[in-house]
């Protein structure tokens, strides 16, 4: 009885937190390819204006980021401004929460076909790397450990801590600016 | 490396072994087709191919309404476009492919247009466009490798816009896949020992990869078996029905297998390498697979230790201790590979096609890195990894 009351209560705080790890991963996208040669390098094979979307089907939460050219992001939120040209669709919510709270690794619900790609393969694949690049340098080791299929042997402590706090500011300072507004 | 989770889906009817052939119009008619047109290419004319095709229908009455021989190696729009027009002009009501990959592409693709309407394939590229079931369709493999037959994807070249495009939808799946050992008794040994690498390939990769389960692993296995019991008594004895059927079934299977279990890293280096290089497909796989297999190693332990078992028979996995179970399936595919060397002097090496040059070596792992394939890799490759592969493997 208990349990069927509190359940609408856990899907809508799975949402919530979808929703919040959206955000925040949008803008730490956003972030990562103003300070990282390494994602630059990955973003400059994408078309200008190329739009990269990862949503929750049918209709759920979702993170839209165009690739402004020379390696560059803009969040655009969770609206696209036009149609986008890749997007990566989780097949149900509960599929985005696992990935999302690090339960499953990206790679893994590729394997278990939770989610989807619309567009060009080729560019669905250096996308997914330049989300492993971003988790790995957000999250703190050990849970990066689990979002990645393989931490990246080159990445070293100070390193990967001077880039998170980087991160960090410029996903705080888009977060206030987005409120200021 | 088990599964938690795993979908696997094969809908197509496989009729396989001898005298296959002429349960095409009984199982035609089940299906509603009168008027079957025969997609395929002049490979496949020239052996003689066609003959026991035809044959088996006219016997039962089944009057073959159009026969497209002109399949070309790497099927386009154009392609498509033309012989979608020849199945309506002549009023078809089913396809059979007869031949290799391209053949069952290019036929995967007439089905969609004289099925959905229209001219431009192009409007059905992607996943899941397709809503509904095509045409009535068979598949007669005439190689032992590509597992096309029980693929749900097609690929078909934009020439205009110098990019592939990609088809994927179960309802691609043809409704049956005949298997005669008659298809496969004419290929000349080297296309023999590529396409069964390839098969084998597909086989491995599945039960290594990360999205390997427990119904793939059961068609991998028996696919690897079947490779390594059959390839090399093939290669002494073309014309061995038996030998030719384990492999062709082989191929079925591995197919199956990969279909849903998808493959990894060999595969991205061999569609980079074809694109690049324009090495056959098998030939790729046969040359990457060891080192692959090698970079793989410590992830891999366990499935390849397994698949010692299936190489090269129980008494070799009896008498080796589970520890060097893994390195001894590698062993056993190199001795296989050297052994093909031997027959029809399959290269080992990237250097022994005399097709590639080492300079081009940075281009293919560059290109491999944007392939889908890698995405199933048990190890993250790496730029870096990528092209310390393609070295080992260069000579």
């Amino acid at each position: 009885m208990l349990a069927r009351r509190l359940q609408p209560m856990a899907s809508q705080a799975r949402r919530l937190y979808v929703e919040l790890i959206f955000q925040v991963m949008g803008n730490a996208l956003q972030a990562i390819s103003e300070i990282d040669e390494d994602v630059q390098n990955e973003a400059r094979a994408l078309p200008e204006g190329f739009l990269f979307e990862m949503m929750v089907m049918p209709h759920g939460a979702s993170l839209v980021i165009e690739h402004l050219g020379n390696g560059r992001f803009r969040y655009h939120g969770s609206e696209a401004p036009r149609p986008v040209n890749l997007s990566i669709q989780f097949k149900h919510i509960a599929h985005a929460f696992l990935v999302l709270s690090f339960q499953e690794k990206t790679s893994v619900a590729f394997a278990n076909d939770r989610m989807l790609v619309d567009g060009d393969i080729g560019y669905a694949v250096r996308m997914t790397r330049i989300l492993n690049r971003l988790e790995a340098f957000i999250l703190p080791r050990l849970l990066a450990r689990r979002a990645v299929k393989e931490y990246p042997r080159n990445l070293h402590l100070p390193e990967k801590l001077l880039n998170a706090t980087r991160i960090y500011l410029k996903v705080a300072s888009q977060f206030f600016d987005t409120v200021r507004a | 490396m088990s599964s938690t989770f795993y979908e696997f889906f094969c809908p197509v009817k496989v009729i396989a072994g001898k005298a296959a052939l002429e349960h095409i119009p009984y199982e035609l008619a089940g299906l509603g087709g009168k008027r079957p047109m025969i997609i395929t290419d002049k490979g496949v004319r020239a052996a003689g191919l066609l003959e026991p095709v035809i044959a088996a229908c006219e016997e039962s009455d089944l009057d073959i309404a159009s026969v497209y021989d002109d399949v070309p190696p790497d099927s386009s729009k154009a392609v498509v476009r033309d012989i979608a027009g020849v199945y309506r002009q002549e009023k078809c009501d089913a396809i059979i492919a007869v031949g290799g990959g391209s053949a069952i592409d290019t036929a995967k693709a007439v089905n969609i247009l004289v099925s959905e309407g229209g001219d431009d394939i192009a409007a059905y590229a992607g996943a899941g466009v397709l809503k509904r079931p095509l045409k009535p369709f068979f598949v007669v493999p005439t190689t032992a490798g590509t597992g096309s037959e029980v693929t749900a994807v097609a690929v078909i070249a934009d020439t205009e816009k110098s990019v592939k495009l990609p088809f994927t939808s179960s309802f691609l799946l043809p409704n049956a896949a005949i298997i005669d050992p008659r298809m496969t008794l004419t290929l000349p040994p080297h296309i023999t020992a590529a396409t069964a690498m390839d098969a084998l390939t597909h086989a491995t990769e599945a039960f290594t990869c990360m999205a390997k389960n427990p119904l793939s692993d059961a068609y991998a296995t028996a696919a690897v078996k079947k490779i390594s019991h059959s390839l090399l008594a093939v290669m002494d004895n073309p014309k061995d029905t038996d030998g030719r059927l384990e492999l062709a079934q082989a191929s079925t299977m591995a197919g199956i297998a990969f279909s849903n279990s998808m493959v990894g890293l060999v595969h991205a280096l061999g569609h980079a390498t074809g694109a690049i290089c324009h090495l056959p497909h098998g030939l790729c796989m046969s040359i990457y697979m060891p080192y692959v297999l090698e970079y793989n190693l410590e992830t891999i332990r366990e499935p390849l230790g397994e698949l010692l078992l299936y190489l090269d028979g129980p008494e070799a996995y009896a008498a080796t201790p589970a520890n060097r179970r893994a390195e001894a399936a590698i062993s056993a595919i190199r001795r296989l590979r050297d052994a093909l060397y031997k027959k029809c002097q399959l290269p080992r090496t990237l250097k022994e096609t005399g097709k590639v040059d080492e300079s081009q070596l940075d281009d293919i792992a560059a290109l491999a890195l944007d392939d889908g394939s890698i995405m199933f890799n048990p190890r993250e490759a790496s730029l870096e990894d990528a092209r310390a592969v393609l070295q080992k493997a260069w000579a």
